[in-house]
């Protein structure tokens, strides 16, 4: 066996993947492969599915009604994505620029929130925001500061916040990586060759964090989109995502089909999304200074 | 020596202290226009935070820092007339190398149609046309150097601050890039401030040289007055290869007169002023200004110094031939012969005479 495994090292290689590559295809190919197949079935009306092929399901997906939904999933994402970078940057550029030892402890305190669940995390802030009992408005009020309580739970508002609220470390970490690395004496040239503090930014400090911009964006986006926790909680059931259409479409409705209909479309949607980005973004970062 | 108003960079009492580490001591300088002028020193000397200084990137924590008679007090480093050629380049990474040979002058808003023109200029200069859309990554070390320069030379400065800019480089690419430098700098006129710890270095290329050591400019001059007529132990330690000999000074005035521990009376051209008669005191004699002598012959009189001793170690060298000599009851003397003297090669454990003229010979206190 041993002298068999020398001979073909392609072999030993196979052999060491043979485990994450079969928990791939278990878990992750087996599943997703069901969804799609499911995806082009009718329903049956006990939760089922009847092997009848129809395109019915992706007609229903645009539907206005579940368009919508769709729509306005995509604009939460993004405000996620660009209130995360927006206050994510200036913080993982101040953690960076640290001496060492105050920048691992920051480090470990952006971690803190983690060893709580994220569900417990979202009730908090459920009774920091609603709108009569939460103690933002019941303090605010008590101060004299408004009269009536202010639109804080229910909305757009609160479901982005409690996102990025949520994301927001999933951008800090990878720009903080990417700052982490900038070689100081760079930002000394720039300064040396008459660069303000505004254009040393732009031109040198912007573009060589970009790959962790672009990493950060990424993975706060994608969850973002397919949130579902935070909207079913914040949302006050007034508002929903796509994730908790196709969480009622499984769970609820019991029509199999046209949730992973849904799903399909969603990664389809996804896909795109990351394929765009990274090759725009990517030429920028290589572009990057005139231009 | 030019006046003050002819100074290029002059540094007046300025001292740099980190905490409770003076990393700048008092020191004060004149460079005069269009001169290359070397800071020579150890690493701790203090020699790159003096042209950090002069740069802007440290802040003197007393003194004065004049570029060209204006004082420039807290001006950042952009509002200086100087630019700066960095140890390790500092390069833009995402930036070809033309865009970053561009940098300064696009910063200063000078007309795209000029940018351009300079831009192939300085390639021109630096021998680097055709290179301009590599990125600094698909340059060698030599090369990435010479963007560096090219960056900092197509602003015009007044004076460009060096700061190790060959350090990274292996010896015969350094080498080669000093004389470049020093061509280079003969071409344009600036005044170059450059910082190396490497004697060699800095005595291949400077007009002049200031040597420092534990934040103090112990010594400033041509490389021939600091290698020749070095004033403190430091100085003829630092630069080049000196034997010293361990001595008790007789006499202070001209001719200064030793006497080596086994009684040998010697004379020296120069004692450091400080000394005292009947101290204990170092000669330091230059390898190459000693000769060896078969006993009995040689230069003899008032103007030459003898000390017998027997050859411990013979080296061939090519140019010329190593011995090291054991001096009865003192030390080991290492001197330097050019090969294919009359007196044919020494054998190993032969007696001979080392000699040297009275003018190679200074004394000065011993360091530790």
């Amino acid at each position: 066996m041993n002298e068999l495994l020398q001979r073909k090292p392609g072999l030993r290689a196979w052999l060491l993947l043979a485990p994450s590559f079969l928990w791939l295809l278990i878990f992750f190919i087996i599943p997703l492969g069901i969804i799609v197949v499911y995806s082009f079935l009718e329903r049956d009306l006990y939760g089922g599915v009847v092997w009848k092929w129809t395109l019915e399901n992706y007609r229903r997906v645009f539907d206005p009604l579940y368009f919508k939904t769709f729509l306005y999933s995509l604009w939460i994402a993004f405000l996620t994505a660009f209130f995360s970078l927006l206050f994510g940057y200036p913080l993982a550029y101040y953690i960076a620029t640290r001496p060492e030892k105050t920048r691992n402890a920051l480090v470990l305190a952006l971690m803190i929130p983690f060893w709580t669940n994220f569900l417990v995390r979202t009730y908090a802030w459920l009774t920091l925001l609603r709108t009569n009992t939460g103690l933002i408005n019941v303090w605010l009020q008590e101060w004299g500061i408004i009269d009536h309580p202010l639109p804080l739970f229910g909305n757009t508002f609160a479901i982005t916040l409690g996102l990025v609220y949520g994301w927001m470390p999933d951008m800090i970490l990878p720009i903080y990586a990417a700052l982490e690395q900038l070689d100081r004496s760079l930002l000394e040239a720039a300064e040396d060759l008459y660069a303000s503090g505004w254009q040393v930014f732009r031109r040198v400090i912007w573009p060589l964090s970009l790959p962790g911009v672009i990493a950060g964006t990424m993975l706060v986006f994608i969850p973002s989109l397919g949130a579902f926790v935070t909207p079913a909680i914040l949302g006050g059931g007034k508002r929903l995502m796509i994730g908790n259409v196709i969480t009622n479409q499984f769970l609820g409705a019991h029509d199999w089909p046209f949730g992973s209909a849904l799903s399909v479309l969603m990664m389809a949607v996804m896909l795109l999304a990351t394929l765009i980005y990274f090759r725009t973004g990517g030429e920028e970062a290589r572009r990057g200074g005139l231009g | 020596m030019p006046d003050a108003s002819s100074a290029a960079v002059e540094l007046r009492d300025v001292v740099k202290r980190f905490g409770d580490v003076v990393a700048v001591d008092h020191v004060s300088l004149r460079i005069a226009p269009g001169e290359f002028f070397a800071l020579l020193g150890p690493s701790g000397s203090g020699k790159t935070t003096t042209l950090r200084m002069i740069g802007g990137f440290e802040l003197p924590t007393e003194g004065e820092v004049l570029i060209e008679g204006e004082p420039q007090g807290y001006k950042p480093p952009y509002q200086r007339p100087v630019n700066t050629v960095f140890q390790n380049y500092a390069l833009f990474p995402h930036m070809t190398v033309a865009q970053n040979i561009a940098f300064g002058l696009e910063m200063r808003g000078v007309p795209k149609e000029e940018i351009r023109r300079r831009v192939s200029e300085m390639l021109d200069l630096v021998r680097l046309s055709g290179y301009e859309r590599r990125r600094p990554h698909q340059l060698s070390g030599g090369e990435q150097q010479r963007v560096a320069l090219a960056r900092a030379l197509i602003n015009r400065p007044k004076v460009l601050l060096l700061d190790e800019p060959l350090g990274a480089l292996d010896l015969k690419l350094r080498k080669a890039m000093q004389l470049e430098l020093k061509a280079i700098q003969e071409q344009v006129g600036i005044t170059f401030i450059y910082v190396t710890h490497d004697q060699e270095e800095a005595i291949t290329m400077a007009n002049r040289i200031a040597v420092m050591n534990k934040g103090k400019v112990l010594q400033v001059g041509t490389p021939q007055e600091v290698y020749e007529q070095p004033q403190t132990f430091f100085v003829a330690d630092f630069i080049g290869d000196t034997n010293f000999l361990p001595v008790q000074v007789m006499q202070v005035t001209a001719p200064v007169e030793v006497m080596t521990e086994s009684g040998t009376r010697l004379t020296a051209s120069w004692a450091e002023p400080t000394l005292r008669t009947g101290v204990k005191a170092v000669m330091a004699v230059r390898p190459e200004r000693m000769h060896l002598y078969r006993p009995g012959s040689g230069p003899e009189g008032p103007e030459w110094n003898r000390i017998e001793g027997i050859i411990r170690q013979v080296i061939y060298k090519g140019l010329d031939i190593r011995y090291e000599v054991f001096v009865a009851g003192e030390c080991s003397l290492h001197v330097r012969m050019p090969v294919g003297r009359s007196e044919g090669t020494f054998q190993r454990g032969e007696h001979v005479i080392v000699a040297w003229p009275r003018a190679a010979a200074r004394v000065f206190r011993s360091e530790s």
